[in-house]
């Protein structure tokens, strides 16, 4: 045997040591469920073979899970990014609707701009937007130490009273039997990176964000700070770092990864604001980042992987009459038996 | 003066308590031994979903509240096992298990029921008059005469106030949320008194859920806990993890709630929309007052390690 082989075996050894416990998890989750819809009478192979390989054998339902891939990595961000700096971000969803909502208004106020002025803006006013529906909740932690959970959860059910109330009463559409406003300028939608079918390019935006996340968390010494101040807030304020500040802006920072992805949303997939965009992108997200261990770097992977089983999801209730909750099952099974995993190898050191 | 809108307000906030009280102690008990749930919305949900299908099926409101109260102990149960055995995150564990709650709980109603534009009803549950203390003026209807567990849930407070402060199992409890380490050297079971209280804990929050389609609505649909749970957490944090004081400041969390239905009903010009908030709004509000005096249990949210050298793991 070679060095350069030896090598190349001990690195795929330990991603493969790496992979297991998510392979393990996937097939464990994945036996149960399969038990609980043999027991309902349903057939099995082709539930699995729907749920597995929708995305996959046709080019729609691969753009599809590219679409789906979007906000829920961007949601995944918003939880990771501050649970690396140990704080609890369950607000996305609030985020992510009113970075729609100034997204929406930037899009029918300023319909006219031309593309290059107008889509910035929009997706700039998503972001600031986010920002500041996170800003009270993390000036309240920064200020006053109230916790962040239940402040940012909170202001997600006030989300939801504001977007139906931009939705039906300042640009609504009345044609629309859902609250719904009016389309946004044209100069507002994201490009298509393909037509056919539909994919638009906040797949790009979307991409750079993750790249840009990764180095950040992993290779930049203002992200380490942020990591050490996760791992043990007392050890890093010894050590001069400002924390409370840190817990201020990685609440900031996921706000507008949030707000972007509700941004996108108006300007990618519906072109107006339309009461509900927000979907279960948040639970979703925040599955993503607990599956991945809040590590930035798997984000991405698992994101994808959730969104497979989404698309598969909206096929089984389509073709089989599998209510779609089952992957919400199978989802918090994985999540479940992947942190089984590390209370095994606990035991087992 | 029977029929005034004052009295007939506090007869509904009276009625609006229960989901609160009920998911608050059991926050505030399985937090007294150091367990923190945070998964208070998703076995609400179930509860309700449950206790829906439970009474739907059976035709018996009493089968659905046992039926949740089942699926709510196990629900505490698995919280327990986790957190207290295997050791595992609990804020993380107690998020896996909202999300388990919150497929679960659509998830069931789907299979039982199926999609229907017309939901399936059940009879929701009588109010029972207090002999003699019903027809007392002004206090009469709006104390005397609710339902069952608008009863339960007060005397259940009262219950958990003499059991915590007044038996030595109540002391053996707190201490156990305290300083597990010194509690276990004087032959406590810390142990135990997590997974028991975890169990009850689950209990109530499920109860809780069970609740809101057996009053309000008489069926079952996704959005009907509507944040209930976590405001439930925030009420935990209001009453200083005491059982009296989460059952007097659950007359604030459930008075902004009937206060937003009201004003909406006779409208004052402002979109309803914007006094939907206020139950949300009020909380943040009412966290950032009245907290910082309360102190919770000193080991909340951290697992115990029997084996450990330290006193906090």
């Amino acid at each position: 045997m070679t060095e350069g082989m030896r090598l190349r075996l001990a690195v795929i050894g330990r991603l493969g040591r790496g992979l297991l416990p998510y392979l393990l998890s996937f097939l464990v989750a994945f036996a149960v469920v399969g038990l609980v819809l043999a027991l309902l009478g349903f057939d099995v192979w082709r539930a699995y073979r729907t749920i597995l390989g929708t995305s996959f054998r046709t080019s729609n339902g691969f753009v599809q899970t590219l679409i789906k891939w979007i906000p829920i990595v961007l949601q995944a961000l918003a939880f990771t990014v501050p649970l690396v700096a140990g704080k609890f971000n369950i607000g996305g969803e609030g985020q992510m609707i009113v970075g729609a909502i100034g997204a929406a208004a930037v899009g029918i106020l300023l319909a006219d701009l031309p593309l290059p002025i107008l889509l910035p803006l929009l997706l700039l006013t998503g972001v600031l937007c986010g920002m500041l529906w996170v800003l009270g909740p993390a000036w309240l932690l920064y200020r006053f130490g109230v916790n962040e959970i239940l402040t940012t959860v909170l202001l997600n059910f006030t989300a939801f009273e504001l977007i139906d109330f931009v939705a039906t009463k300042i640009w609504a559409d009345p044609r629309a039997g859902h609250p719904t406003t009016v389309a946004i300028g044209a100069g507002g939608m994201l490009p298509l990176l393909v037509t056919r079918p539909p994919l638009h390019s906040g797949l790009l935006i979307a991409l750079a964000i993750v790249i840009i996340v990764y180095v950040y968390t992993h290779h930049t010494a203002v992200g380490y700070e942020l990591l050490a101040t996760g791992a043990n807030p007392r050890a890093a304020r010894v050590f001069g770092l400002p924390v409370r500040r840190l817990f201020l802006f990685s609440l900031l920072f996921g706000g507008a990864l949030a707000g972007l992805s509700g941004a996108i949303e108006v300007a990618g997939v519906h072109g107006r604001l339309i009461a509900g965009l927000q979907s279960n992108f948040l639970l979703l997200g925040i599955i993503t980042g607990l599956i991945a261990k809040g590590n930035n770097a798997a984000v991405p992977f698992v994101a994808f992987f959730i969104a497979v089983l989404e698309v598969g999801a909206s096929a089984l209730q389509r073709t089989m009459a599998i209510p779609g909750e089952m992957t919400f099952i199978v989802e918090a099974l994985i999540l479940i038996f992947v942190l089984l995993n590390d209370v095994v190898r606990r035991y087992r050191s | 003066m029977t029929n005034s809108p004052w009295i007939n307000f506090a007869g509904l906030v009276m009625l609006a308590i229960v989901p609160y009280v009920l998911a608050a102690q059991g926050t505030m008990l399985a937090g007294r031994t150091g367990l923190f749930i945070v998964a208070q919305e998703g076995i609400m949900l179930v509860g309700a979903s449950v206790g829906f299908l439970g009474a739907y099926h059976f035709q018996n409101l009493a089968a659905g509240l046992g039926l949740a109260l089942l699926v709510g102990g196990l629900f505490g149960l698995i919280l327990a096992y986790f957190t207290t055995t295997l050791k595992m995150d609990q804020f993380v564990v107690g998020l896996a298990v909202f999300f388990l709650g919150l497929g679960l709980s659509n998830l069931l109603f789907k299979i039982v029921i199926g999609i229907t534009l017309q939901p399936p009803r059940i009879p929701t549950l009588k109010a029972w008059s207090v002999p003699f203390l019903a027809d007392i003026p002004i206090l009469g209807p709006i104390l005397f005469r609710q339902n069952g567990l608008v009863y339960f849930s007060i005397l259940l407070s009262f219950f958990l106030y003499y059991v915590l402060y007044y038996t030595g199992t109540g002391l053996a409890l707190r201490a156990t949320g305290e300083n597990p380490k010194a509690a276990d050297s004087l032959g406590v079971h810390v142990t135990r008194y997590r997974y028991v209280t975890a169990i009850f804990g689950g209990m109530l929050m499920a109860l809780a859920g069970a609740f809101l389609p057996m009053v309000y609505t008489g069926t079952y649909t996704d959005g009907i806990v509507r944040g209930r749970g976590w405001l439930a957490i925030a009420l935990t944090f209001f009453g200083g993890w005491k059982p009296h004081t989460i059952l007097l400041g659950s007359f604030f969390f459930a008075g902004v709630e009937i206060l937003a239905l009201r004003v909406q009903v006779t409208a004052i010009g402002l979109p309803h929309q914007f006094l939907r908030m206020l139950p949300y709004l009020g909380t943040i509000l009412v966290m950032t007052l009245a907290f910082r005096g309360a102190r919770p249990p000193a080991f909340l949210g951290q697992n115990y390690d029997r084996e450990s050298r330290t006193t906090s793991s």
